[in-house]
């Protein structure tokens, strides 16, 4: 989904409300009942303190009017004084628990999305970037917190409260009045409603522009030699400037929306004034109503506008909410595809941990792999693996070799368990996989990509990441098995020297080599080696062959790679194009065999020969 | 620099200031217009008679008008909507010039940028450098937009306030503004002091943010050692760490917000009540006191919002700071400039001359290129190969002047490119730099940067040779096709091609190939080295290379090694010499290319 798309979809979803989703949403707050119920509390009781002030007002002037200098306003002010503190301890508590509850949810609401991106199939991070599920988990979840608690639970509280207060206390006063002066608020509500949600999606329009601004000085800064080269600097100006132009645009719109907001209303109060005072001042001159009440009618009506406004903010911002609420919740609410079968939770939640058995209790051991009849197709796209057949014997090594796109990742991926046949059966030791543990057999590979990504930290932890509790010793030794030792030492702070982010401090080839000590020092049953030495360059990768070697050693190795040289000491080679098996031995049988494996062998070791490889780019 | 940056725009500040003025003073009529009225109503006499002036003629205005309750009611009514109209107007103006700082602001950072010479930007990291452009010119933006303004507001209206309520009662107007300083001064300590929160959070939640981007990230790491409970740990920890700093900063602020508006409630009750005393001693009129109430309510907000705003004040000038850090930087010089007829060389060529050329990016580095010879001929086709850091690039780097060569050292068409414009020489030079760049945009107008009035015709002759037709029209929208973060993600194959196709459309007279062609495998090497050759005429070919089937049709192949050339010759010469070039050649025929494209 692009980002254009996306916005789009906002827009659907902020037309209606959907009142399924917030109470959904809702279900989040259930662990903090008590905090819940508490603010809901306090958040009726700032709003009835709110209304009662102008009604003590009355009283004293009430009271003054009438006795003059023989008033007794002691009790009064002692009242009053009761309830300015009685207000003050309201909102501390209301912002202490609002605030707690906010907290809480997000950190809820991000922490099951996390847990449930740990087990989500890779299938679901291929369709999606990580820009994508960065803004569900960051953002997004904030967003919701903020608006389920601040908004549902506190200003519409708050301001339903002050509004039945305000309505009933002008009843109370004078019902027929109340009435007269109550008419201007369904035009209130409607301009609140209609504004808030237009200021609101002017603003998602100036955000808009600024996340292009973002990305405009973020390009100019990273394609800065680009621009020079082709001596692009006022050209890109140029376009620069509509951009900020357009930005300009947009960010004064929003403003002269927001400045046209307030100064309506409030004429709009001061028509329930005008009319507070007018048709008041006609009762207080016939002494139907005290002058006291008079004023409270018409400080009551001058904030009126307050709740309103509020609650047309909230309203529109759930509106605009929703979208991110679907995806957030979409995200928890996915299946992973790939999970225990419910058999196997079973037999691993009775399991009693044994020696020599897994935890789902079977031998925690990797016998020979067989694949019986394995096909394999993305969600109903055409099958990338079709009928594959064959046994992998313990500790042997299996080059897999072919085309981009021919299935190679797709085999690997499979035999992982990332993803699981669609035809078929994988079977570990006449077992097949499904019935074991998925984290038991997950936890029996490890692997060399071809991307190395390393994480920020210094080299020891990245290493260390193989093996959470190998000691400084093991780091080493594993860093000198795979000849890493030797550069890790010429760093700054050896290795203790951050990589930096992603590992961009290294070199790619460093990075490889680091990722090599990781994969042997979480010493797998099961190593996986994808395209592991194609960005060494060619004087390094051949320092590092004993190496390689000394990986393979004793263990079943998966071996992808372009450079035939890598793959010939292995045990079985097998050529897979189009989902298929299309020839398969040891390096010697296949050039005797003469087919595709000896073909593209014959182009590799003579290079100047540049004819086509059957490889399209 | 703000000042300099309002050029143009300070007449709308001064009329929206005039229309704030103009607003308030309006505004500041109702209560009194009402609070008359109310005495009208209690049949008080109306005591007008404190002010001289404009202030008096208005309130004696008023006063009239408040002798028929109806007829003030009217003007209640009139008064908002004046005062509105005059807000709307202040906000539009403060809008539309604040707007206009932060674009000028904007466009003169986008402008200096690409000015800066390529050494800034090896200082610095493009974070920090966008995230001054963007958030730091946003925090200045929201200074002028709304914190300058809340302030002259704020102020305005005690300025203002103060005399009316004098005129009215000077004992009242004391009492009305007694806890004033308190609630300001509270406020701006307040927010001082817990910056160092608003730090501690910033942080955490930078933290929280960097673990889930590694995470997803490295997501295939993860699952390759099965560290799903690793990770849920650590991001537990880091989602805790921020929970914990936002209770304590919720905890600090649920402190300030309940003290501040005990002092604003505590405000209006003392003004109720002790007003309510003068009025028991006939000090003032009952409608006198509802006038000081309702001036409380107006002018109460804005002054506690003024202590926050103060506080918050200091932010802008650090981002002021941080963005003029930028625009202090010296831009690559124009002065030494000698532009003539001369410095378009057409397609007849240019060749590229290399004496003894010593270079180190610091003073105190050590030299990448040291004592370099090197002649290409317009027409010809020289190889560099070599190691990495053997110096390779760096040439290319000269050679565009992204950094300056010593004095006599390199010579572009017989001329010291010290001589040259810098957009002139790099004119003469296109180029496909190491791991390029394209913008995201379409397609087409990736290919043409360089020859903006290039045909469709020639645009798609260009990606033919570079072998990148067949993939640019497997889109859906073909040439239309908008690439990076907004569209289709390229291989880095086919980066490297599109970037070709650009660079052969720019038809300079020399062309430099940085290591262009490493992801791309090798049967379409082959095709885009035919192609360059059928289409070089007297366009000077500069290839750099790891893969030496690139250069093996190279006139000349250069061997590089710690700075300096090593072996010169053709292919054929330097196979049979011993030496480093025939090494490479062996390992790599032994190991064989790639097998496709490693996309």
């Amino acid at each position: 989904m692009t980002l254009l798309d996306e916005n789009k979809h906002d827009e659907l979803r902020a037309e209606g409300f959907d009142a399924k989703l917030w109470r959904d949403l809702l279900t989040y707050t259930k662990p903090h009942k008590r905090v819940v119920f508490a603010l809901m509390l306090v958040a009726m009781m700032t709003g009835a303190i709110d209304a009662a002030f102008p009604m003590l007002t009355r009283d004293v002037i009430d009271t003054v009017a009438a006795q003059g200098m023989a008033a007794d306003l002691s009790t009064l002010g002692v009242r009053y004084a009761v309830l300015v503190a009685c207000l003050a301890l309201c909102i501390f508590t209301f912002i202490m628990l609002a605030g707690w509850l906010r907290t809480s949810l997000s950190y809820d609401i991000r922490e099951a999305g996390f847990a449930k991106l740990q087990e989500l199939s890779f299938s679901y991070f291929d369709e999606r970037p990580v820009g994508w599920l960065m803004a569900r988990m960051t953002s997004d979840c904030d967003r919701l917190a903020n608006i389920l608690v601040w908004g549902v639970l506190l200003d519409m509280v708050w301001g339903t409260s002050v509004m039945v207060a305000t309505v009933s206390a002008m009843i109370y006063l004078d019902a027929s009045l109340a009435l007269i002066v109550l008419m201007v608020v369904p035009l209130l509500a409607w301009i609140s409603h209609v504004f808030q949600r237009k200021i609101l999606k002017a603003a998602r329009h100036v955000r808009g522009f600024n996340s292009r601004i973002t990305a405009s000085f973020n390009e100019s800064v990273m394609g800065l030699r680009t621009t020079k080269a082709f001596v692009r600097e006022d050209a890109d100006l140029g376009e620069f400037k509509n951009l900020s132009g357009d930005m300009w645009q947009a960010s004064v719109r929003n403003a002269v929306l927001s400045a046209a907001f307030l100064p309506l209303v409030l004429s709009l109060c001061s028509l329930a004034i005008g009319l507070g005072v007018a048709v008041g001042g006609d009762r207080a001159l016939s002494g139907a109503m005290s002058l006291g009440t008079l004023i409270a009618f018409v400080t009551y009506a001058s904030r009126l506008f307050d709740p309103m406004q509020e609650m047309a903010v909230v309203f529109a911002e759930m509106q605009m909410a929703q979208a991110a609420g679907e995806r957030v919740l979409g995200l928890i609410g996915t299946e992973a595809a790939v999970r225990d079968r419910d058999d196997v939770a079973a037999r691993i939640a009775a399991n009693v941990p044994r020696d020599g058995l897994a935890e789902d209790g079977l031998p925690d051991r990797v016998d020979a792999i067989a694949w019986r009849d394995v096909s394999f197709g993305y969600g109903d796209g055409p099958r990338v693996l079709d009928g594959i057949n064959l046994e992998i014997a313990s500790g042997s090594t299996i080059a897999l070799v072919g085309p981009t796109g021919g299935g190679k990742s797709t085999f690997v991926g499979l035999l992982s368990r990332f993803y699981e046949p669609t035809a078929g059966a994988i079977e570990v030791g006449g077992v097949e996989y499904r019935e074991r543990s998925l984290r038991w057999w997950q936890s029996q590979f490890a692997s060399v990509l071809q991307d190395p990504h390393l994480f920020s930290g210094t080299v020891r932890e990245n290493i260390r990441y193989g093996k959470l509790d190998a000691s400084d010793d093991d780091v080493e030794d594993a860093a000198r098995t795979v000849g890493a030792h030797a550069f890790v030492e010429q760093l700054d702070d050896g290795y203790d020297t951050e990589v930096g982010e992603g590992g961009d401090r290294l070199s790619t080839g460093e990075k490889q080599l680091v990722s090599f000590a990781r994969a042997l020092l979480a010493d797998p049953a099961i190593l996986i080696m994808d395209e592991a030495t194609s960005s060494i360059d060619t004087e390094t990768e051949r320092r590092i062959q004993s190496a390689i070697d000394c990986v393979l050693e004793d263990r079943t190795c998966i071996l992808i790679a372009h450079r035939l040289s890598t793959v010939r000491r292995a045990d079985q080679i097998l050529v897979i194009d189009e989902g298929r098996i299309v020839e398969r031995g040891t390096h010697r049988e296949l050039l005797d065999h003469g087919g595709r494996y000896a073909e593209l062998w014959g182009q590799q070791v003579s290079p100047g020969d540049s004819r086509p490889i059957g490889v399209t780019a | 620099m703000l000042w300099d940056l309002s050029r143009g725009d300070r007449l709308r500040y001064v009329v929206a200031f005039i229309a704030l003025a103009l607003g308030l003073l309006v505004m500041f009529g109702v209560p009194r217009l009402i609070g008359f009225a109310v005495d009208v109503i209690a049949g008080e006499p109306l005591d007008v008679s404190g002010a001289g002036g404009v202030f008096g003629a208005i309130e004696r205005r008023l006063a009239v008008a408040a002798e028929n309750h109806w007829l003030a009611a009217l003007w209640v009514v009139l008064l908002t909507s004046v005062a509105g109209g005059l807000q709307f107007l202040r906000g539009r103006w403060a809008a539309q010039a604040s707007e206009s700082v932060a674009r000028r602001l904007r466009n003169r950072l986008y402008g200096h940028l690409a000015r800066l010479p390529c050494s800034f930007h090896d200082g610095s990291e493009t974070g920090d450098v966008v995230q001054r452009c963007t958030s730091d010119v946003e925090t200045v933006r929201a200074f002028m937009a709304s914190q300058v303004v809340e302030v002259a507001r704020a102020t305005l209206m005690i300025v203002l306030v103060v005399p009316i309520l004098l005129s009215i009662d000077v004992e009242m107007t004391f009492v009305s503004v007694a806890l004033y300083p308190l609630i300001v001064v509270f406020a701006v300590v307040f927010f001082r002091r817990i910056r160092t929160t608003f730090t501690t959070m910033d942080e955490a939640e930078g933290a929280m943010t960097a673990k889930l981007q590694e995470s997803l990230t490295g997501v295939r790491v993860v699952r390759a050692f099965s560290r799903q409970e690793h990770e849920r740990d650590a991001f537990a920890a880091a989602s805790a760490h921020l929970r914990t700093s936002n209770y304590s900063l919720i905890r600090t602020l649920a402190v300030y917000w309940g003290a501040s508006d005990f002092l604003i409630f505590a405000q209006v009750m003392i003004v109720l009540f002790w007003g309510a005393g003068a009025v028991q001693d006939g000090n003032l009129s009952v409608g006198e006191l509802f006038t000081f109430l309702q001036y409380q309510a107006m002018v109460l907000g804005p002054v506690q919002q003024m202590g926050r705003v103060l506080a918050d004040s200091g932010k802008a000038v650090v981002a002021l700071g941080r963005v003029r850090e930028i625009l202090d930087e010296r831009v690559e010089d124009v002065d030494d400039v000698s532009l003539d007829g001369a410095d378009v060389m057409g397609s007849e060529g240019a060749s590229i001359t290399v004496r003894k050329l010593t270079f180190a990016f610091g003073r105190d580095s050590k030299p990448v290129l040291d004592g370099l010879d090197l002649h290409a001929e317009p027409g010809e086709i020289v190889a560099l190969v070599g190691p990495p850091g053997c110096g390779k690039s760096v040439l290319v780097q000269l050679l565009l002047r992204f950094y300056d060569a010593p004095r006599g050292t390199l010579f572009v068409g017989g001329r010291d490119v010290l001589d040259w414009d810098r957009a002139a020489l790099r004119t003469q030079v296109a180029a496909v730099l190491q791991e390029p760049f394209l913008y995201s945009r379409s397609l087409r107008r990736n290919l043409a940067l360089g020859a903006p009035e290039a045909s469709d015709d020639e645009i798609e002759r260009a990606a033919r040779d570079s072998v990148v037709h067949e993939a640019i029209t497997s889109f859906d929208e073909g040439y239309a096709t908008v690439i990076g973060e907004r569209g289709v993600t390229l291989s880095g194959g086919q980066r490297q091609r599109v970037a070709l196709a650009r660079a052969l459309l720019k038809d300079a007279p020399i062309l430099v190939l940085d290591d262009a062609l490493s992801a791309v495998d090798t049967k379409t090497e082959a095709a885009i080295v035919d192609a360059l050759r059928r289409r070089r005429g007297k366009r000077t070919t500069i290839v750099i290379a790891h893969r030496l089937s690139s250069v093996v049709h190279a006139d000349r192949i250069v061997v590089l090694d710690r700075g300096r050339a090593t072996q010169v010759g053709a292919h054929a010469e330097l196979i049979a010499t011993n030496g480093t070039y025939r090494r490479l050649w062996e390992i790599q025929s032994s190991q064989g290319p790639e097998l496709g494209e490693t996309a």
